[in-house]
């Protein structure tokens, strides 16, 4: 009988403490309608990528059944396997490294510190600069495959990779060799400035050993339309 | 005394039932949460690179659903589906930096002091601009490249040294890969407020020859 006034209750204590402290966000209340449109896009653009991912495996069903049958095509589908694997269009698993980075969790910080104490693109690009030094076979932003075309686009504070919105924490999956990948990471001359915001601002920053990784396969666009080969 | 002790661990529990609810409200909407927090002139900019992501995506849906019809058909009629995997090879190929490739774009040509995580932040501007393929001199970028400084100011790119003066080409839409990068407030901007003493030059190119990318040596 208790129980339904008291979890209005407890419902409301914590509505009141989270409005105390998003105040200041809610202030820019006329962003909504830009807001729910940006909201809108990022579902749809999910969806465009369900579809797209089951349109390329139905096309690769059909090419692998009709390769089957003469020599010539079972070479050229070993061929577009291997550049698939290559671009990143099919997903890999093995061991590596995973790289958390998140904005400090101490509110503490000065207010000429924030700058410091939160995740930039930057950021981003020097991790996974770090990565592929190391002998990354694979990586994934937040599940989003980092491919040839890939970039990490910042407006304000919110982050883009392949044109999918992201918000902190990070994730950094790199599949590879651990020990080459985790020296370069433990490598002082690398990372400095994220290192010294981690010991200093509380930057969320961290590398860890992780075996039998997953890295999604890329699903965005390949958008090849100006480069021609010759 | 057991009736109020239960009581007591019923509300604790429910409040915390109150407080697992609104926090669970809350982090469904993780996107909107940070996007709260934008002006309206940046959450105009993530509309309309979502929106092109989105385009770009409908258009592949588009290729691929033909490509899908037509393998159909040469199954069908019995030719087989050799051109379409020959076609799909050399997109692959233009797309992981395996094969030369020409076009027109741009090339940015950098006389001056630079470093390797500027470079590292050009390409990925270009990237981001819609460059479907890039060089740093004679060097292909390809999907694993990686930047490295050396201790005589050389960049290098894949573990091979280069020397400036660089310059950087790419292939893309010439106008929107040179506004990208040239608009107030952008890359080349604020390099040159960092780098004071060194030219960028950026211009427009008809026709650029990139060549594939060189295995990295490790």
């Amino acid at each position: 009988m208790l129980l339904v006034p008291a979890v209005l209750f407890g419902l409301l204590v914590t509505l009141q403490w989270r409005t105390q402290a998003e105040r200041s966000e809610l202030s820019v209340r006329y962003n909504a309608p830009l807001i729910d449109a940006a909201n809108a896009l990022q579902t749809e653009q999910n969806d465009l990528k369900s579809q797209l991912a089951e349109l390329r495996a139905r096309l690769d069903e059909i090419q692998r059944n009709a390769s089957s049958q003469s020599g010539a095509a079972k070479e050229l589908q070993t061929r577009l396997d291997e550049l698939k694997a290559t671009a990143g269009l099919t997903p890999q698993s093995g061991d590596g490294v995973v790289v958390q980075l998140d904005d400090a969790r101490n509110v503490s910080v000065s207010s000429r510190d924030v700058d410091k104490s939160i995740c930039h693109a930057t950021d981003l690009t020097d991790i996974v600069n770090t990565a592929w030094k190391g002998g990354a076979q694979a990586i994934a932003v937040n599940d989003e495959r980092v491919v040839n075309s890939s970039s990490v686009y910042c407006v304000g504070s919110t982050i883009m990779v392949n044109g999918t919105l992201m918000s902190p924490p990070f994730n950094i999956t790199a599949i590879g060799p651990q020990n080459s990948l985790l020296g370069a990471f433990d490598d002082p001359s690398q990372l400095q400035d994220i290192k010294q915001r981690r010991d200093v601002q509380g930057l969320g920053f961290r590398v860890t050993r992780a075996s039998a990784i997953h890295v999604p396969a890329y699903s965005g666009a390949l958008n090849v339309r100006y480069a021609e080969p010759h | 005394m057991r009736t109020n002790t239960g009581a007591i661990w019923a509300s604790v529990i429910a409040l915390f039932l109150g407080f697992a609810a609104v926090t669970q409200v809350h982090s469904q909407d993780v996107f909107s949460r940070s996007l709260n927090l934008e002006t309206p002139s940046s959450l105009t900019t993530l509309i309309a690179n979502l929106s092109e992501t989105n385009n770009e995506l409908r258009n592949e849906i588009f290729d691929v659903r033909r490509d899908v019809a037509d393998a159909q058909a040469s199954v069908s009629s019995g030719t087989g589906t050799l051109t379409e995997a020959e076609r799909q090879i050399a997109q692959l190929r233009v797309f992981s930096a395996q094969s030369a490739v020409s076009g027109p774009g741009i090339s940015i040509r950098i006389d001056g002091g630079f470093d390797e995580r500027a470079l590292s932040d050009l390409v990925n501007e270009l990237r981001n601009a819609g460059a479907e393929a890039i060089a740093v001199n004679e060097m292909r970028v390809g999907p694993k490249s990686y930047f490295t400084g050396t201790v005589d100011h050389a960049i290098a790119v894949d573990n091979r040294p280069l020397r400036g003066p660089w310059t950087v080409r790419a292939i893309g839409s010439p106008d929107v890969v040179y506004v990208a990068m040239t608009r107030t407030g952008g890359i080349i901007g604020q390099f040159e407020l960092i780098y004071r003493t060194t030219h960028f030059g950026v211009t427009k190119e008809t026709a650029l020859d990139l060549p594939a990318q060189v295995v990295a040596a490790r």
